[in-house]
């Protein structure tokens, strides 16, 4: 954890959620600092949504406890919800509802005044693309413009913290490569925000912290880097030669740098035992040998990697 | 934003949402109906014996035939889809995600299904007025017309919280109706069955169900005013349905007091669902 864990905006300690014998959380900690944007990672039924109903005070915990800036939503929700803004996984709106109407509502709950609230509704269905769509029934809308919607609900009162379960299921690719900016850019005003997806590329971009979860507990929780330093433990060069001759792999293998060689047909896989982009150096030993290379490849380990692994059960 | 407000928030919006219903609209239909069916009936030439202090007390005929029957289905309706209708359609999330307190939603709800009864009450009792006077001619005692109508909303509560604590602990709104209507008439049962049976144990049991009080209270408090002391109705209720108002009043009270308290105990504990229909 870094310094912004001092003042962690979300506080989650040893969270136990049961279901009866199913144990749904088994103390869960972790804290989100304020400025995060962090990544709630998890396989389906990891225990993502729980955790996020919890926070939210929708879901009573059996042991353990949930601070937002320092007050437990279940005793106040009042004042620790009203700087937290929500967006469920799969949304159900009120369909009798305008999108305007709906807008209008949570204004008034979060205790904006009607200019506010007229200004806001505005600029939130023009944020999220439903500009034509305001004075529509909700009963009108398709999946991914009520996931929009919900998203315009959970910023009407510029929340400090976002909660965004699973936010661009459903959306169209254009949408989802806007609403991904959209939370990055939130991260970058300051705002927390936390996201639960199954996207591991859209977290790597867009989330500075990690944390992952997998039969209800917490496999690792960090820094994005770091969570992919413990977790991934090596860098690999792909390299694709005209020839593979005995010669160049010895003198590959014979390399400080290199751990492991794999031969595959024309192809090489140079395992680096640091993770620094060494292609330069392989190259040079290439050529040396009278090697002639059609391609050289670093595949850098990413979130996808460190992932699988703490799933397997690898890591530190 | 203060309580009041927020509360206030969710009474316009339990608004918003019934209105949307249209199962609350055919029932309102059906309870209009049920009103003007008799007038009509009635208006015919076979009933031209009635005498003058039956046709100027028709008025309170139609208000409380209403409430007997209709405006209590009505009311079960709302309350039964109040609370289970956002666990069903998962719309609970919505709300209670949001800086407001579980005991300011479930007021503002069951504050809001009471303001929607109001406003069918005001519906049939307009109808009754309208009728009675446009068929039997001029109605007397009308000034009385306030004080029935918030006997008759107040008489409702019974079955209204009953229902709404179903709605709440079902989490199902057919279940919740079900329930409330099943509570309903096995309670109007048993009470015509003490009505006709002698003893005072009988009597006093039958005053304790929750039938008696929502029946009895309007109709005890009509006798009591002397409203319309010639209706026909109010005299054959009172014979049928005796009782004493305040002790009517006291019992929708504690009737109230508890299935509402026993809903919000439920709530303020459990867990709020996800979609469940």
């Amino acid at each position: 954890m870094d310094d912004l864990a001092s003042e962690p905006v979300i506080m989650v300690s040893n969270l136990t959620k049961l279901y009866g014998d199913f144990t749904a959380l088994d103390s869960v900690s972790f804290g989100v600092g304020k400025g995060w944007v962090y990544g709630y990672l998890g396989p389906n039924g990891a225990g993502k949504t729980t955790t996020i109903r919890i926070i939210l005070g929708l879901l009573k915990p059996n042991g353990g406890e949930v601070q937002i800036a320092g007050i437990n939503p279940s005793n106040d929700p009042v004042r620790a919800l009203q700087i937290v803004g929500y967006a469920p996984e799969l949304p159900t709106l009120q369909t009798f509802f305008t999108g305007e109407q709906l807008l209008d509502l949570m204004g008034k709950i979060y205790g904006l005044s009607m200019q506010e609230r007229t200004a806001s509704t505005k600029k939130l269905l023009d944020l999220v693309g439903l500009q034509d769509w305001g004075d529509k029934k909700i009963g009108k809308y398709s999946k991914g413009m009520i996931q929009r919607l919900s998203v315009a609900t959970a910023l009407v009162s510029d929340p400090l913290v976002l909660i965004m379960d699973e936010p661009t299921i459903g959306m169209d690719p254009e949408a989802t490569a806007h609403f991904r900016n959209l939370f990055a850019e939130l991260g970058k005003e300051g705002k927390t925000v936390f996201i639960s997806s199954h996207l591991l590329d859209e977290v790597q971009r867009i989330c500075t912290h990690v944390g992952m979860i997998n039969k209800g507990r917490i496999l690792f929780d960090g820094p994005i880097s770091q969570v992919i330093d413990a977790f991934t433990q090596e860098w690999i060069v792909e390299a694709e030669l005209e020839k593979v001759t005995e010669d160049i792999v010895s003198a590959l293998k014979g390399l400080d740098f290199v751990e492991n060689v794999n031969v595959d047909g024309n192809k090489l896989a140079i395992k680096l035992k640091e993770k620094k982009d060494l292609r330069g150096e392989i190259s040079s030993e290439i050529f040396k040998h009278k090697g002639t290379l059609l391609g050289l490849n670093l595949h850098k380990a990413t979130l996808e990697d460190a992932y699988l692994r703490a799933l397997r059960g690898g890591g530190e | 934003m203060n309580a009041l407000q927020r509360i206030g928030v969710i009474v316009w919006y339990e608004w918003k949402r019934a209105l949307a219903k249209k199962s609350l609209i055919a029932l309102l239909i059906l309870a209009v109906s049920f009103e003007v069916f008799p007038f009509m009936i009635l208006s015919g030439s076979s009933f031209s014996f009635m005498g003058t202090n039956i046709r100027e007390t028709m008025w309170l005929t139609g208000v409380l035939a209403g409430q007997s029957l209709f405006v209590q289905l009505i009311a079960m309706q709302i309350a039964g889809s109040s609370m289970s209708e956002e666990y069903e359609q998962g719309t609970a999330d919505v709300l209670l995600s949001k800086p407001i307190t579980r005991g300011q939603y479930l007021i503002g709800k069951f504050l809001g299904g009471i303001l929607l009864l109001s406003f069918v009450e005001v519906i049939t009792t307009v109808t009754a007025l309208v009728l009675s006077y446009g068929i039997f001619g001029t109605q007397r005692d009308i000034q009385f017309v306030p004080v029935m109508f918030v006997a008759i909303i107040y008489s409702i509560l019974v079955f209204y919280s009953l229902t709404f604590m179903f709605s709440e602990f079902l989490r199902r709104s057919n279940l919740a109706m079900f329930a409330g209507f099943g509570v309903f008439m096995v309670s109007q049962i048993a009470g015509i069955f003490s009505a006709f049976s002698t003893g005072q144990l009988y009597g006093g049991m039958a005053q304790l169900l929750p039938t008696w009080s929502a029946t009895a209270f309007p109709v005890s408090l009509a006798a009591d005013l002397n409203v319309s002391s010639g209706s026909f109705f109010v005299s054959a209720l009172t014979l049928v349905v005796p009782g004493d108002t305040r002790l009517a009043a006291a019992i929708i009270a504690v009737y109230t007091l508890i299935f509402f308290l026993l809903a919000y105990v439920r709530f303020a504990k459990s867990d709020v669902t996800k979609k469940t229909a």
